[in-house]
C-alpha cells in the first residue's frame, strides 16, 4: 500500500567516517572519446562531496554512472561496503541514490503534493490518500526549508528556485541516502542559495550524503566536507575543504599545462564600435560595461547563470535592457528585435546550434540564405543563381566539409554545422559579430577552423564580442578577456592571463590573498 | 525545396539495391507516390481489360476525374501552406471559408451583377479576410491551429447559412458559369491524341499550383516561411518575423478557398451555404492528400508535387473503385481507401522520420 | 566587491494560490465564469422568450446535451494525455447502426443494447488507442484516417439507405414520458452519474492522476514510472465506450428511422464542449466539471437561438465566437503566469 518515504525518520546516525558510496577505478568511452580514464571516490555517510573540474573534465559522466543513467566500462561500485552493479536509473533509485538535475523535470499543472508522488502515490481503497501524502510532503518540504502549505501549490506557479527545491524533496520523498545535486546554484539567486545550503546542510545532519557539482568554487568553502578534482577523465584525489584555497583548486582543476603561445594582434587605436556602459536587466545582470573596438576580439567569459548569455542576448535584441545604454560607433542604439539588430549591424552566433541555429532537414543554403533574405533577392524573389554562389563561397572559405551546397544541414557533423550557421552570419560582413558558445560540441579540428575564421574576420575590421564559458577557447581567441561574475563586469585581463587567474575571479576568487570564508557548517535541523 | 537526396555521412558507401529502393521509396515521397499511382492505374487497366469493370477506365475516365482534383488538390495546397508554417499549423475551417466566399462570390456576381473577374477577386479578398482572423488569432495571439480553426468553422459555417436564410444563390449568371465549367477542351497541337481535360484545370488548378510553387520555392515568402515551420526560435534569431510569416500562411489559405468556392460554384450552377462542408466537408479530404503528399504535421517539410500527385493518386483511385464495385457501395470504398491512405501514410511519415530523419 | 543587485525571492510571501487544501479548488475560475454566464443566459432567455422555463423547454435543454457531454467526458481525458480524437461521430455511425439493426432484427433487452454499443465503441477507441500510443503518429492525423475507415464500416453496415422500424426500446434514453426519472431524462441523470464518476476517477485515483502526468510532460511521467502508452490507449478506449453509450442516446432522441448521417458533427460538438470547459488543449490541465459546462453552454446557446426564433444556424456562430473567448482567456492567463514566473526569477 503506501511506500518509503522515511527521511523523517532519523536514519542510522551519521557516523562520519562510514563509506557510504565507493568508486575505484570507473572508466568510461564514448566512441574513440574516453570521458573517464581513470575515476576513484569514496562519498563519507552525512557528508558534502564536492566535484569539480573544467568543463569536459568528465564530472557528468561519473554522475550519470552514480545515478545509473550510464554504466561503466571498467571498474567497481560499492554501496554501503557492499559491491552493487547500477545499471538503470531505478536501480540507483532502489539504492538510495537520487539526483537532481539542473532543468526540473516537474509537472507544472500539477500540486507539488502531486509531483513528488506521481508514479508512487500513496492508497487507501483505490483512491489516492491526499491527507497522508499531504502530510509526507509537508514535513519533506519543512525539512528543506519550504514552507508546509505549498503542498498544495501548482507547480507552475512557483519560483524556478522554488521549483528546484521542489525537486530536491521530490528525490528525498524515496529512503534517499545519497543525493546528487547537479550545479543546482547555477539558475539560483545569492539568497536563494543560501536557503539551499541551509536545506542541504539539515539533509547531511539527518545522514544523507550529498555530491554537489558547482563551478562556483567559492561557495565550496560554505558548503562541502570534502572535493575531488577532475581533469582529463581522471580524478586527481580528494582534499579535506581545509587543505585547499579557490586558487589551489583551480590550480589542480587547470593543471601544469600552458597555455599555447598566441600570437599578440595589434588593434588599431580606433574608438571603440561597440559599447556597453552602465548596461542592466533586472534579473539577470547590471553595471556591464566593455568596449570593443574594430579588428578586436573581446572574450565575455562567465559561468553558468553569470548572465553573460543575457548579455548577449540583449546586444543582439532579444532581450531589452532597462537600464544602461548600448552605443554603436557611439550612438546610442536600442535593438528591439535580432531583425533590428541586424540591420544595425550585429550579428550573432546564437549558444544553442540546435534550438536557436539549424534548421534541421534543410539544406545548407538555405540555411546561409535564410538571414539574408533581402539581399539575395530582387522585388521579393529569390536569386537562387546567387544563393548557390554564396553558398559555395561560404562552404570554401569556411572548408565546411559537404559534397555540395545541397546537402541537409541535420545530417551533418555538429563541427560542419556550426560552421554553416556562422556562415549565415558573414554573408554580409557584420560590424558587430557576437559568438555565443562558438565551439560547444565541436571537434577540436572544426573547433581550430573556427578561431582561424572568427580571427580572419577581426583582421578585417569586425568588432567580435565572444561569450563564452570555455575558458581555454577565451583564453586563446580573446585579445582582452571580461570576467562576469554575480551579473556584472568583473576584472578585464589582458594577452597575458593565465587560466588560473581568470578561472579564479570567476569562481570568486577576486583578491589573490583572499582567505577562504569561514563557513557555517554543522548546525542544522 | 530541392530535390537532392539527403546523403547522411553514415550512410555506408555501397548500399545493397534493395536497401536503396527501400530508401528512396520512404524518403522521397514523390517516388513512393509515383509508384503507388503506377500500381493504382495497372491495377484498374488490368481490371478494364478483363471485364472486370462495369465501365472503362481509360484516359476519357481519368480525364474526366480531374474535375474533382481541382477543388481537392487546390486545397490540400493551402492546408500544405498552413501545415508548413509549423507550431501545429493546420486548417479545420477550409470546408467553411469554401462556402462562405462561395456566398460571397454568389451575391456578387449574380445579385451585384459584377463583371466576372471582380467577382472572383471579391471571394479572394472575403478569403483572405477569412484566413486573416484564422491567422491573427494563431500567429499573433497564440492560439492553437486546431482551436482557433474549429472556432472559426462554426463561425464561418453559421454565417454562410444565416447570411442567405439556407437558401443557395442562384440564376442565370451562375447557371452560365457551370456552361463554362463543365466544359473539356483540347489540348493545343498534341491534343488531338489525349482526351479532354476540364477547363478548371486550366483557369484555377494549373495557376494555383503555379503560383504556389513559385512562392515556395522562388520568394523570399516561401524561405521564410519553410524556416519559421523548421525552427522558429531560429527564424527569430535568423531575423525572420515569424509571427507576420505564419499569419500570411493563414491568409494565402483563404485566398485559394476563395478560389475553390468560385470552382465549387461553377461545378454546383450555385452558391450552395454549405458547399464546403457537407458531408465530411472539404477541410478533412484536403488534409488526407496533404498528409499523403509528404508534407509533415510538425511543420517546416512539404512539397508542391507531392501534393499534387498525392491528389491524383485519390482522385484516380476514387474514380476506378465505383466501376470495380458494383451498386451504390462505391463511394464507401472511397472512404475505406482515404482511411487507409492517411492512416498508412501517417505511420509512413512516422517511420522515415525515426529511421531516416523524415521525408521530402 | 560588489555586491548583486538582484532581487530575493520573496521566500516568504505565498504564491498566487495556495489554499489550505489537500487538492486545487475543485472548481477553477473558469468553471466559475461559465456557471455565471449560462445563469445569465437563462435569466435573459426567461426574460426575453416565452417559456423557456417551461417543462418541455428545459428538458429538452438537458436532455440534448446528454450525447455531447458523454462523449466530452471521454474526450476531455483525451485531451488531458495531449491527444484528440476526431472520429468520434464516425464510431457513434457505427455504434448507433449496429444498435439499430439489432433492435429491428432480435428481440433485445435495453442492458444489452447498450452493452454492446459500449463493446463496439470501445473497441473502435482501442483501434485509434493502439495506433497513436504504439504506431507514435500524431493524433488528429490518425484519428482523421480512423474517422474514414469507421465510416466505411458504419455504411457497410447500413448497406441500404436508413433503418426503419426501429421499437421504442431505447425511449428510456430520449425525452419523452418514458426516459423521465424524477422528473429529470435518464440521459441526463446517467451523463452526470458518468461525469462524477470521472471527476473522481481523474481528482482521486491514482490512474486519473497519471493522465495529467503523461500529458504535462510525457517524458518526465516515464521517468516517474508511469506507463504512458497504456495511459493513452485506455483514454481512447474509455472513450469510445461512452461513444457508444451516446449512440443509444442519440437514437433515442430520433425517430424510428437512424440516417447516415447520425452523429455527424458531434466531433466538433464535444470537443467545442471541452475547450469551452478550460481544459488545455496542450495536455496536462483539465476538468470533466468544465466540459460538462461546456455543453450546457452550447445546448443552452443552441435552445436559447430556437426560442428567440432566430435562424438556428446561428447558434454555432456563437458556439464558434464562445470557443475563443474561453481559449483567449485561458491564454491571457497563461501569459500573466508565465510572466510572474519570469518576474520572481
Amino acid at each position: 500500500m503506501t511506500e518509503n518515504t522515511t527521511i523523517a525518520d532519523p536514519l542510522t546516525l551519521p557516523d562520519t567516517g562510514e563509506a557510504r558510496l565507493h568508486l575505484t577505478g570507473i572508466s568510461k568511452r564514448f566512441g574513440a572519446v574516453r570521458a573517464i580514464r581513470h575515476a576513484d571516490m569514496t562519498v563519507k555517510a552525512g557528508s558534502v562531496h564536492a566535484l569539480v573540474g573544467e568543463n569536459g573534465a568528465g564530472k557528468s559522466t561519473l554522475i550519470k554512472i552514480i545515478a545509473g543513467a550510464e554504466s561503466a566500462d571498467t571498474g567497481e561500485i560499492s554501496f554501503e561496503s557492499a559491491p552493487v552493479r547500477i545499471s538503470s536509473t531505478l536501480e540507483a533509485i532502489h539504492l538510495g541514490i537520487a539526483t537532481v538535475y539542473q532543468e526540473p523535470q516537474l509537472f507544472a499543472e500539477l500540486t507539488v503534493s502531486e509531483n513528488i508522488f506521481t508514479g508512487r502515490e500513496l492508497k487507501t481503497g483505490g483512491r489516492i490518500d491526499w491527507r497522508a501524502q499531504n502530510d509526507r510532503v509537508v514535513e519533506l518540504l519543512e525539512l528543506i526549508g519550504l514552507p508546509g502549505r505549498y503542498a498544495t501549490a501548482v507547480v507552475g506557479t512557483l519560483s524556478i528556485a522554488e521549483q528546484q527545491q521542489v525537486s530536491i524533496a521530490k528525490a528525498l520523498a524515496g529512503k534517499a541516502k545519497v543525493l546528487i545535486l547537479d550545479e543546482p546554484s547555477a539558475i539560483l539567486t545569492d539568497a536563494e542559495i543560501d536557503v539551499l545550503f541551509t536545506v542541504v546542510r539539515r539533509l547531511t545532519s539527518t545522514g544523507v550524503s550529498v555530491i554537489y557539482i558547482s563551478h562556483r568554487l567559492d561557495e565550496l568553502f560554505r558548503i562541502a566536507d570534502e572535493v575531488t578534482v577532475m581533469r582529463d577523465g581522471t580524478t586527481l584525489g580528494t582534499f579535506g575543504i581545509g587543505e585547499l584555497s579557490v586558487r589551489r583548486i583551480v590550480e589542480l582543476m587547470v593543471g601544469g599545462i600552458i597555455a599555447d603561445e598566441k600570437p599578440v594582434r595589434q588593434i588599431a587605436d580606433l574608438p571603440a564600435r561597440l559599447e556597453l556602459s552602465a548596461l542592466g536587466l533586472t534579473g539577470h545582470f547590471h553595471n556591464v560595461n566593455l568596449a570593443v573596438r574594430p579588428g578586436e576580439i573581446v572574450g565575455l567569459y562567465g559561468l553558468v547563470g553569470s548572465g553573460v548569455s543575457e548579455i548577449a542576448a540583449t546586444v543582439y535584441g532579444i532581450e531589452q535592457a532597462d537600464s544602461g545604454e548600448i552605443r554603436l560607433d557611439g550612438t546610442s542604439i536600442r535593438p528591439k528585435s535580432p531583425r533590428h539588430a541586424q540591420k544595425l549591424g550585429i550579428a550573432l552566433l546564437p549558444a544553442n546550434r540546435k534550438l536557436e541555429g539549424m534548421f534541421s532537414f534543410q539544406p545548407i543554403s538555405f540555411n546561409i540564405s535564410a538571414g539574408h533574405l533581402p539581399l539575395l533577392s530582387k522585388g521579393g524573389w529569390v536569386n537562387r543563381k546567387r544563393e548557390t554562389e554564396v553558398a559555395r563561397d561560404m562552404i570554401r572559405r569556411l572548408a565546411v566539409k559537404t559534397p555540395s551546397e545541397k546537402q541537409n544541414i541535420g545530417a551533418m557533423s555538429g563541427g560542419n554545422a556550426q560552421k554553416v550557421v556562422l556562415a549565415r552570419q558573414l554573408v554580409e560582413r557584420p560590424e558587430v559579430l557576437v559568438l555565443a558558445e562558438p565551439t560547444q560540441g565541436v571537434d577540436v579540428g572544426a573547433k581550430e577552423e573556427i578561431h582561424r575564421i572568427i580571427t580572419a574576420l577581426a583582421d578585417e575590421g569586425t568588432a567580435v564580442l565572444v561569450v563564452t564559458s570555455d575558458l581555454s577557447e577565451a583564453l586563446r581567441i580573446s585579445d582582452r578577456l571580461i570576467v562576469v561574475r554575480a551579473g556584472t563586469t568583473t576584472v578585464e585581463f589582458g594577452p597575458d592571463a593565465t587560466q588560473v587567474d581568470v578561472l579564479a575571479a570567476a569562481a570568486g576568487d577576486l583578491h589573490d590573498d583572499a582567505a577562504p570564508e569561514t563557513t557555517t557548517k554543522g548546525e542544522g535541523s | 525545396m530541392t530535390t537532392t537526396t539527403p546523403a547522411p555521412v553514415a550512410t555506408p558507401v555501397r548500399d545493397a539495391l534493395a536497401a536503396r529502393v527501400l530508401r528512396a521509396l520512404l524518403t522521397q515521397r514523390t517516388v513512393l507516390i509515383v509508384v503507388l499511382l503506377v500500381i493504382v492505374l495497372a491495377a484498374f487497366m488490368v481490371m478494364d481489360a478483363n471485364g472486370y469493370l462495369t465501365g472503362p477506365y481509360d484516359g476519357d475516365t481519368l480525364a474526366s476525374a480531374l474535375i474533382n482534383l481541382v477543388p481537392l488538390a487546390m486545397l490540400a495546397l493551402a492546408q500544405m501552406l498552413v501545415i508548413v508554417s509549423g507550431r501545429g499549423g493546420i486548417d479545420l475551417s477550409i470546408g467553411s471559408t469554401v462556402s462562405l466566399t462561395g456566398m460571397v462570390f454568389g451575391f456578387a456576381y449574380q445579385n451585384w451583377d459584377l463583371p466576372l473577374i471582380v467577382a472572383v477577386l471579391v471571394a479572394m479578398i472575403a478569403g483572405a479576410l477569412c484566413g486573416a482572423v484564422n491567422g491573427f488569432l494563431i500567429a499573433y495571439l497564440g492560439f492553437p491551429a486546431l482551436i482557433a480553426t474549429l472556432a472559426t468553422y462554426y463561425g464561418y459555417a453559421s454565417i454562410a447559412l444565416v447570411i442567405n436564410a439556407q437558401k443557395p444563390v442562384t440564376g442565370d449568371r451562375i447557371a452560365a458559369l457551370y456552361g463554362a465549367a463543365a466544359q473539356s477542351v483540347e489540348l493545343p497541337v498534341i491534343g488531338a491524341n489525349l482526351p479532354n481535360i476540364p477547363v478548371g484545370v486550366f483557369y484555377f488548378l494549373l495557376p494555383t499550383v503555379v503560383v504556389v510553387y513559385l512562392i515556395v520555392a522562388r520568394t523570399t515568402y516561401g524561405r521564410r516561411l519553410f524556416a519559421t515551420g523548421t525552427n522558429d526560435v531560429a527564424g527569430r534569431f535568423a531575423g525572420i518575423d515569424v509571427r507576420d510569416t505564419r499569419f500570411k500562411a493563414y491568409l494565402l489559405a483563404g485566398v485559394i478557398a476563395g478560389l475553390v468556392a468560385v470552382v465549387t460554384t461553377a461545378q454546383f450552377a450555385s452558391a450552395r451555404p454549405d458547399a464546403g462542408t457537407s458531408g465530411n466537408g472539404m477541410a478533412l479530404p484536403a488534409i488526407t492528400i496533404a498528409v499523403l503528399g509528404g508534407v509533415a504535421i510538425t511543420g517546416g517539410i512539404g512539397r508542391v508535387a507531392g501534393v499534387v500527385l498525392a491528389g491524383l493518386l485519390v482522385v484516380w483511385l476514387n474514380a476506378g473503385i465505383p466501376l470495380a464495385i458494383s451498386g451504390n457501395t462505391g463511394p464507401q470504398f472511397q472512404l475505406l481507401a482515404l482511411g487507409v491512405v492517411l492512416v498508412f501514410a501517417a505511420l509512413l511519415n512516422g517511420l522515415t522520420t525515426r529511421r531516416y530523419g523524415g521525408t521530402k | 566587491m560588489s555586491t548583486s543587485t538582484l532581487p530575493a525571492p520573496p521566500s516568504d510571501a505565498p504564491p498566487a494560490k495556495i489554499r489550505r487544501r489537500v487538492l486545487p479548488s475543485p472548481v477553477t475560475g473558469q468553471e466559475f465564469v461559465l456557471i455565471g454566464v449560462i445563469v445569465a443566459l437563462w435569466l435573459l432567455l426567461a426574460l426575453f422568450t416565452r417559456g423557456f422555463f417551461s417543462e418541455l423547454t428545459l428538458i429538452s435543454l438537458v436532455g440534448y446535451m446528454a450525447p455531447v457531454a458523454t462523449i466530452g467526458i471521454g474526450m476531455t481525458i483525451i485531451i488531458i494525455t495531449g491527444g484528440i480524437d476526431v472520429s468520434v461521430a464516425a464510431n457513434v455511425m457505427v455504434c448507433s447502426v449496429i444498435v439499430a439493426k439489432t433492435m429491428v432484427g432480435y428481440d433485445t433487452s435495453v442492458p444489452v443494447l447498450v452493452l454492446l454499443a459500449v463493446v463496439v465503441g470501445a473497441l473502435l477507441g482501442l483501434v485509434n488507442g493502439l495506433l497513436i500510443a504504439y504506431g507514435r503518429v500524431h493524433a488528429i492525423i490518425i484519428t482523421f484516417g480512423t474517422a474514414n475507415l469507421f465510416q466505411f464500416l458504419g455504411l457497410q453496415i447500413f448497406g441500404s439507405n436508413t433503418v426503419n422500424g426501429i421499437p421504442r426500446d431505447l425511449k428510456v434514453f430520449g425525452i419523452g414520458s418514458e426516459g423521465r426519472v424524477l422528473g429529470l431524462p435518464l440521459a441526463f441523470l446517467i451523463t452526470i452519474a458518468l461525469a462524477a464518476l470521472a471527476w473522481v476517477y481523474l481528482r482521486h485515483t491514482a490512474g486519473g492522476r497519471h493522465f495529467y502526468a503523461v500529458g504535462g510532460d510525457a517524458h518526465a511521467a516515464r521517468l516517474a514510472g508511469v506507463r504512458v502508452q497504456r495511459r493513452q490507449m485506455l483514454a481512447y478506449v474509455i472513450t469510445g465506450g461512452l461513444v457508444g453509450l451516446a449512440a443509444c442516446f442519440t437514437i433515442a432522441l430520433g425517430t424510428s428511422t437512424v440516417q447516415q448521417n447520425i452523429g455527424s458533427g458531434v466531433e466538433l460538438a464535444a470537443i467545442a464542449a471541452v475547450v469551452i470547459g478550460g481544459t488545455s488543449i496542450m495536455g496536462g490541465r483539465g476538468s470533466v466539471l468544465g466540459t460538462v459546462l461546456g455543453a450546457l453552454l452550447v445546448q443552452t446557446v443552441s435552445t436559447g437561438v430556437t426560442q428567440l426564433k432566430w435562424p438556428s444556424q446561428l447558434s454555432d456562430l456563437f458556439v464558434g465566437i464562445a470557443i475563443v473567448i474561453a481559449v483567449g482567456a485561458d491564454l491571457l492567463r497563461e501569459r500573466a503566469r508565465k510572466n510572474k514566473g519570469r518576474s520572481t526569477r
